[in-house]
């Protein structure tokens, strides 16, 4: 289950918190790129992993550098092999965070509502606290409630 | 808010099998959709043809530490081009840019927050093959 924090007040001063995420994947994730990454870049952006540096485009037929990724695969992708962090959510299309909300730990943080259509339960934090919330228009609420 | 381009209603270019061809209908176009759809690979081609045409201005990730208000309140008469403008765009340069009338913009971004934008500002890329090229236009954000 991830855990969304609201404000970046509200994560605890022994987290990191990374808002260039296109930057962290470049400089750090990109070296611990492995099979787990495959269905992830092929479900958010239809690219096929070829080698640990290298992905099929699916404009056209040539080979990329990992670096061409969108940033919202990139941020999934930091989540995911990253969960101690703390990641932006703001650069996610709908898409990305349909998968990234599925992920099984992983920590993420906006100050407006970022919500997939399908939505599983997620560990909504502030500083006042935690709760479980897995319904759309709960969690909704949650991030639009005063801080 | 709905208010003509100020400084082209045409954007059009091509870089290598791709082609790019926006006509914008307001002064600021909001770029949204899906990750992965082509945003950022469109924005490396506008981007390029900075270096011929002096009406156009990209940021992106890479000003991070510029101050965005700053940078645009010095330009004019340019097409504004901000990838990455979720993170980019605090709610001075926002609420700056809604009131810009001596610059156009296409924000790369999902959060249309203080930019008084409504349906009308919202749009999606549009991929399709044509031929040996693939094409990039923008329709309306459903």
């Amino acid at each position: 289950m991830i855990r969304i924090f609201k404000e970046k007040r509200d994560i605890p001063e022994n987290m990191d918190y990374v808002e260039l995420n296109d930057l962290f994947f470049d400089q750090n994730t990109v070296s611990l790129i492995d099979k787990r990454a495959e269905k992830i870049i092929e479900t958010i952006d239809g690219a096929k992993l070829i080698s640990k540096y290298k992905i099929g485009s699916r404009f056209s037929d040539v080979v990329l550098d990992i670096d061409r990724l969108s940033s919202g695969c990139k941020t999934v992708l930091n989540v995911l092999y990253y969960p101690d962090k703390v990641f932006c959510l703001k650069e996610c299309g709908n898409n990305a965070l349909e998968i990234l909300y599925g992920l099984d730990r992983g920590q993420v943080c906006s100050e407006y509502a970022m919500i997939p259509f399908s939505l599983p339960s997620v560990i909504a934090q502030t500083k006042a606290g935690q709760r479980v919330i897995g319904d759309y228009e709960e969690l909704k609420e949650w991030w639009s409630d005063e801080k | 808010m709905k208010s003509k381009p100020l400084v082209m209603e045409r954007f059009s270019t091509v870089h290598s099998s791709f082609s790019v061809d926006f006509l914008f209908k307001n002064n600021i176009t909001i770029l949204m959709g899906d990750s992965g759809t082509g945003k950022t690979v469109v924005f490396s081609f506008i981007r390029e043809c900075m270096a011929l045409n002096p009406k156009i201005l990209c940021l992106n990730y890479l000003d991070y530490q510029r101050n965005i208000k700053k940078v645009i309140s010095q330009e004019e008469g340019r097409l504004i081009v901000i990838d990455n403008a979720d993170i980019l765009l605090d709610d001075d340069a926002r609420k700056y840019i809604s009131l810009d009338d001596k610059n156009q913009y296409l924000i790369i971004g999902r959060n249309p927050k203080n930019l008084f934008a409504t349906r009308e500002n919202l749009f999606e890329l549009v991929c399709r093959q044509a031929g040996e090229r693939r094409e990039f236009t923008i329709k309306e954000y459903l």
